[in-house]
């Protein structure tokens, strides 16, 4: 079974394929499978594994490792994450180098522990500007956190000028050819593992970036998929695109977003959406829109949310529950960053009116914030009705921009059905 | 059942609460920006400013006098960090915490009156 392996003179692809993968993670289709990049890196002290790959995968792992370094040369194993699928194969390695030091970051130090369970497992915990020496060769670390669990790292050896970069830039893809000026086309995998591996993490890729465009780069070495040595800067700067938010740019008068959302069986918790627009409108300083669920796919909107201020959801209860057009578009936000945005909640109802309160107790589950308790309307919205729909989405947009009235509340006002 | 008040000074709500609520049982309820993660005292992610009434607050445990002391020193690490002297200045104002008493929100139970910030 050959495979490209050399990076360098100095580091291998010591990792494995795994063709048949078709589900990862349960999150992602992975029509072309996968690999799991482990490497070695040679100093003239010293050799350093890092990552490993899933614990399935061992034997080739081991026997790819054995073709370029003994056990008892390996001085330093580095996990750039902790997830299973990298450090499936640590408990076998430390057995059969126990001399070896084990890297990993801060915030990995819980997790590791919580993940291998196993008395006495010794590690040194490294941050940004911690390195270690393999003589000639030098490993140096960068605190890349959430991208995407707590615990990530990359790892740079700057006489090689090659980046390990973890699940950064990876993607599943499973090609023997390992490089990506020689795989297939691989656009796509990256494009769709970006979108469902770092999307929700936007903040935290433009915080490592600051950290890995200054680095001078021959390759980039991710942990799935195929290796960038072939314009590896190329993939940096899709990275910056892709974690830039676009609204922004694109048209920035300062100006905050409320969307308004709502669907609706017989008109009613439309007209309300509608009053609630109209009541925002009277707060200067917001970029107001409103769409009806049932007039598109759920992903555009989700795009939507990803880059407004506020988000108000209308729907009516049917059999007790909100309608399922709602569920699928509030299921979707955990691909998204939400949390800390405005939210609220309204509706029509003709029997018990359930929808109002379970969409606000999702929405804080989600970590938004819920400033206003939400207007329900026994079907059809009478005059004082929509007045208060006028008022409520005024106090939301109130809230948004800062100007927020002084309220005196019960607890039990905030524990009790809306 | 006692009772005491809680005013949550960046959204400017006072809520009345039975004595002995946790303040993250009510600040997520009134949409108060202070974040949380963990719950259960780990994290510090929940690290809140006490602007009156600190001694109507349950005292801090342990577990959460440990948390916060980690928060201080990633804090005061962030300064470090930064490279140039506006910068400094400018992070130091955001969270200059001098002077404020500062608690988990996940582990403060309220005793009696006090009004509570995001930081």
């Amino acid at each position: 079974m050959s495979v490209a392996a050399a990076v360098t003179e100095r580091i291998h692809w010591i990792g494995a394929l795994d063709p048949g993968m078709r589900t990862f993670d349960v999150i992602l289709k992975t029509p072309s499978g996968t690999t799991y990049n482990s490497y070695c890196v040679r100093g003239s002290e010293g050799v350093a594994i890092i990552d490993t790959v899933k614990l399935e995968c061992a034997d080739q792992f081991f026997a790819r490792l054995q073709q370029f370094a003994d056990y008892g040369e390996i001085r330093a194993i580095v996990l750039n994450h902790l997830e299973p699928d990298h450090s499936g194969c640590l408990p076998e390695l430390l057995r059969r180098a126990p001399q070896a030091k084990l890297y990993v970051s801060e915030s990995a130090q819980l997790m590791l522990k919580a993940l291998v369970k196993q008395d006495g497992l010794a590690f040194v915990p490294v941050t940004t500007g911690d390195s270690v020496s393999l003589g000639d060769r030098t490993l140096r670390f960068l605190h890349t956190p959430y991208l995407h669990w707590p615990d990530t790292q990359c790892t740079y050896v700057p006489e090689e000028r090659v980046l390990f970069s973890g699940d950064v830039f990876g993607c599943h893809f499973c090609d023997r050819r390992m490089f990506n000026d020689a795989v297939g086309d691989f656009r796509f995998a990256f494009e769709y593992y970006f979108h469902h591996i770092m999307r929700p993490f936007k903040r935290h890729v433009l915080d490592a970036l600051a950290l890995i465009e200054p680095l001078d780069l021959a390759a980039i070495a991710p942990s799935h998929g195929p290796i960038l040595r072939d314009r590896p800067r190329d993939y940096v700067a899709r990275y910056r695109e892709l974690a830039t938010p676009r609204l922004k740019r694109e048209t920035d008068n300062g100006d905050r977003t409320l969307i308004v959302f709502y669907i609706s069986s017989y008109g009613n918790t439309r007209r309300m959406a509608e009053a609630i627009c109209d009541g925002a409108a009277e707060v200067p300083g917001l970029r107001l829109s409103l769409y009806d669920l049932e007039g598109s796919p759920v992903e555009p909107l989700v795009d939507l949310v990803e880059e407004a201020d506020a988000i108000l959801i209308g729907s009516p209860t049917i059999n007790g529950d909100a309608v399922k057009p709602v569920w699928d578009l509030l299921s979707s936000f955990a691909g998204i960053h939400v949390k800390g945005k405005v939210a609220g909640a309204f509706g029509s109802f003709g029997w018990s009116g359930e929808a109002v309160r379970m969409i606000e107790d999702r929405l804080r589950g989600l970590k938004m914030r819920v400033p206003v308790a939400g207007v329900k309307v026994k079907l059809i919205p009478a005059r004082e009705e929509i007045l208060a729909c006028r008022d409520f989405g005024r106090q939301v947009g109130e809230f948004l921009i800062g100007r927020q009235v002084t309220r005196e509340i019960d607890f039990s006002e905030l524990v009790s059905a809306a | 059942m006692a009772k005491a008040k809680v005013k949550f000074a960046d959204v400017n709500v006072t809520v009345t609460v039975p004595v002995g609520t946790r303040i993250i049982e009510i600040s997520e309820k009134v949409g108060s920006y202070i974040a949380y993660n963990c719950r259960e005292g780990d994290c510090g992610q929940c690290m809140f400013a006490v602007v009156e009434g600190a001694q109507n607050l349950s005292k801090p445990s342990e577990l959460e006098r440990a948390t916060l002391l980690q928060q201080y020193r990633e804090i005061i690490d962030g300064w470090r960090s930064l490279d140039s002297a506006e910068a400094i200045a400018a992070a130091m104002k955001r969270d200059n915490l001098g002077g404020r008493e500062c608690r988990l929100a996940c582990q403060t139970q309220v005793f009696g009156d006090s009004v509570v910030a995001p930081l």
